[in-house]
């Protein structure tokens, strides 16, 4: 006689949520061009919707509305455009509003002196018009880094012209030199390559001991007597004597010469905090700065270059500009299993400071980090990016659950994820959503996803006992502790703790025998 | 005539030579003093009734700490002085109401720009929360040339502040004429400039609502990898709010902002 013994095992997992927000079914979404709390062309119950001052309502989806249609909002003064902008919000703060992203928002070149800038053509008119340059805009190039190149292949030297009744210099492009100085009509003769110093050139201009920061460089620069930019700051460079330095070395060629930054001093270090030379490099973690700002003293001059890189960060020394991924929740990212209110964080190392980045609230976002090898060594980089866990429990087999490309999810062989489920195994988010279980009843459908009935066939043998014929493994004591990992991966379900490791008020679960 | 008649001749036309010499001598060092004087002092003291009170200057001392304090304020609210009524579309963090520039009220969704001429918004603010104090410091001024002296009129007094590259710039529509002892000076105005990197946040701010409106969200370590002086420090809230606060490394002035866009609901 077989003796059917049905053993239910139910592991129920409820965290009880309301709706984050409120539902108005009696007080369906119109489009409030304002609301009552000053937001514009929002989809709202009416009761929200702001109808003072003849603001409007409308009983359709603000994208049907005219005065809420979203579009490009054009600023004519600095050229810049914002797109997604309602029209009433663009038209009624000076903006012109277009509906498609009008000509006057094409990108193209704009070159101004040694620097370029991708943007539009008023915007390239308004900085010409600020830095006193004449407009200098190619519409024909439509990418950013060609738009860079045409700068870097400029040729630059010293362009010598006559200024109340003096020859003075400029050091400026061949461009500038040939078309107008400072904006003006006024031209001059072009020496690439030479500074305004070089003795040959005889003009108003000597050598100083002055420095500063050069636009679009890293390093700090020596300044002449007109205020041009000569070589990279190198403390020996200043001539004692004619011609010649301290040490009694010439001089006359670093004060005549363009050099690059290979030909200055020290080139390949950061020269961070150096007080006798400029030669910053902004990979490797320096770049120039006022003394004053970082409390180094320079031998001559008032900048130096900063120490960017960050000494001491909780993961570490890092590199200026370095980022990585931070869980420090109790918790096992990566695995399903999340500690409830836990999250991820990106830290990110800039101008010597530690920044943090928290990645999106309920774990909707994680935090992804890869590093590259430098010369210099290695160099990490992180992301929050959206965590794709929506799709995971709707997967049966490994392949497809583990296809990083689409989803973000986690196989765990030999559990089944439903008792009426087959596929040698459960595909479950890699890592948890967080769930608003005190504020919501979806908490409670989520999580029920996790119940499990399993059914145990015994035979009763002739002489006493009983011999397990199916649903054996329901029995081991394993199999409890899998189901409670399956519960845990589908959110904020079963015995979890809490981020910084408290257990909850009760168990989490229930295990039922029948 | 007798040879020595001749010679007296001679020696008197000789004599009259060298006295038309020498007045040419002095008339041409004069000329060339009076050039040199010119070039030399182009800004005569005789030219500037005023003295040795410059307006620009006194005007900047007298705007800049206050113009810097209203702007710090400010710039901590996106450019708004009203960020504590009830409709200001605003969220609370930190004890503080932050602006809204752009902002959803959906799941999903990307955001609606609230604010699209961030700067020209905020000068209308500024400018409108400073005249006060500008129209103040020009009869400051006003008064200083009266105790200095001066004759003063003043015609009115209109002001404006606006973000440039690299400063910011009071101007001051104000007809000025100062006498003094004959001399007389009309200004039509003054321009005070005070540093500032404001603009440059502003504008990188107004990429940031770019990227939120279109993509969602933005990337803050590529603009910090740009621009070398610049700090963003961004704090995403439960509900799916950005607060952005970008902020100049070296002028240490920060701009302030929130944006709600592609937020996901819990679970």
């Amino acid at each position: 006689m077989i003796n059917k013994k049905m053993i239910f095992l139910i592991s129920a997992f409820v965290l009880i949520t309301f709706m984050s927000f409120n539902v108005h079914a009696d007080d369906p979404n119109v489009c409030c061009e304002k609301t009552i709390t000053g937001f514009y062309c929002q989809n709202a119950p009416q009761s929200q919707c702001d109808t003072s001052n003849g603001l409007r309502v409308a009983n359709t989806a603000c994208d049907s509305t005219s005065y809420c249609k979203t579009g490009t909002c054009f600023n004519s003064l600095q050229g810049t455009c914002l797109s997604n902008t309602p029209q009433n919000v663009c038209n009624n703060n000076g903006g012109t509003w277009s509906l498609l992203s009008p000509q006057s928002c094409n990108l193209g070149c704009c070159i101004l002196g040694d620097q370029a800038s991708f943007v539009s053509l008023t915007r390239c008119k308004y900085l010409s018009g600020q830095l006193g340059l004449s407009t200098n805009f190619n519409k024909g190039i439509t990418d950013e880094t060609q738009c860079i190149l045409q700068v870097q292949n400029q040729d630059q030297g010293a362009c010598v012209y006559s200024s109340d009744y003096q020859t003075t210099c400029k050091f400026t492009t061949r461009a500038e030199c040939s078309t107008g100085i400072n904006g003006t009509t006024s031209k001059g003769t072009f020496f690439k390559d030479k500074l305004c110093t070089a003795p040959e050139l005889e003009t108003n201009c000597a050598w100083s001991k002055q420095t500063s920061c050069r636009p679009g460089k890293d390093g700090v620069y020596f300044l002449d007597t007109c205020g041009n930019f000569a070589n990279v700051y190198d403390s020996s460079k200043i001539p004692s004597g004619t011609n010649l330095n301290e040490s009694g070395e010439a001089v006359q060629d670093y004060w005549t010469n363009v050099k690059t930054v290979d030909e200055s001093c020290n080139p390949g270090s950061s020269n961070a905090n150096s007080k006798s030379c400029g030669n910053c490099d902004y990979l490797s973690g320096s770049y120039c700065r006022a003394s004053s700002v970082v409390n180094v003293n320079a031998n001559y001059g008032d900048y130096v270059c900063a120490d960017l890189n960050c000494a001491s960060t909780s993961a570490g020394p890092k590199k200026h500009g370095e980022s990585w991924c931070d869980y420090s929740n109790t918790g096992k990212p990566g695995t399903g299993i999340n500690a409830v209110g836990s999250k991820f964080f990106k830290h990110i190392c800039e101008n010597g400071e530690e920044i943090v980045e928290p990645c999106a609230d309920y774990r909707q976002e994680e935090c992804i980090q890869s590093s590259i090898n430098t010369s210099s060594g290695s160099f990490s980089q992180a992301a929050c990016r959206v965590n794709r866990w929506q799709d995971c429990n709707s997967q049966t087999n490994k392949d497809d659950c583990t296809n990083t490309d689409v989803r973000d999810c986690t196989w765990l062989s030999g559990i089944e994820l439903t008792s009426t489920s087959s596929n040698g195994g459960a595909c479950v988010p890699k890592n948890a959503p967080g769930l608003n279980f005190w504020n919501s009843t979806t908490a409670t459908s989520t999580c029920s996803q996790g119940s499990y009935t399993c059914t145990v066939t015994m035979e009763k043998g002739l002489l006493g006992g009983e011999t397990c014929k199916s649903g054996c493994e329901c029995l081991d004591s394993t199999w409890k502790q899998q189901r409670i990992d399956v519960c845990e991966s589908l959110g904020d379900c079963g015995p979890k703790v809490n981020w910084i490791g408290d257990a909850g008020y009760t168990a989490g679960y229930n295990l039922t025998t029948k | 005539m007798s040879r020595k008649d001749y010679k007296d001749v001679l020696a008197k036309i000789n004599m009259n030579k060298k006295g038309q010499v020498a007045i040419f001598v002095i008339v041409a060092i004069v000329i060339v003093g009076i050039i040199l004087i010119l070039f030399l002092y182009p800004k005569s003291p005789l030219a500037i009734p005023s003295g040795d009170l410059n307006p620009n200057t006194y005007l900047k001392s007298c705007v800049e700490k206050d113009l810097q304090s209203n702007v710090e304020t400010l710039a901590a609210n996106a450019g708004y002085s009203d960020v504590n009524s009830s409709n200001a579309a605003t969220i609370m963090y930190k004890g503080e109401n932050i602006k809204y520039l752009c902002y959803t009220n959906q799941f999903y969704q990307t955001c609606l720009v609230q604010q699209p001429l961030i700067k020209e918004h905020f000068e209308n603010e500024l400018s409108n929360i400073f005249s006060a104090k500008a129209a103040q410091c020009l009869q400051s001024l006003k008064t200083e040339f009266e105790r200095r002296g001066y004759d003063v009129t003043l015609n009115g007094v209109n002001s404006s502040v606006s973000f440039n590259p690299g400063d910011i710039l009071v101007s001051y529509s104000a007809p000025m004429t100062v006498k003094k002892a004959g001399n007389v000076r009309t200004y039509n105005g003054f321009d005070v400039s005070i540093g500032s990197n404001m603009y440059d946040l502003i504008m990188i701010s107004t990429s940031i609502i770019d990227f939120e409106s279109t993509l969602g969200d933005s990337e803050i370590t590529s603009y910090m990898q740009y621009y070398p002086n610049l700090n963003i420090e961004k704090v995403k809230l439960s509900d799916g709010t950005k607060i952005y606060t970008v902020s100049d490394v070296v002028t240490k002035e920060s701009f302030r902002f929130a944006s709600r866009s592609l937020s996901w609901p819990p679970g």
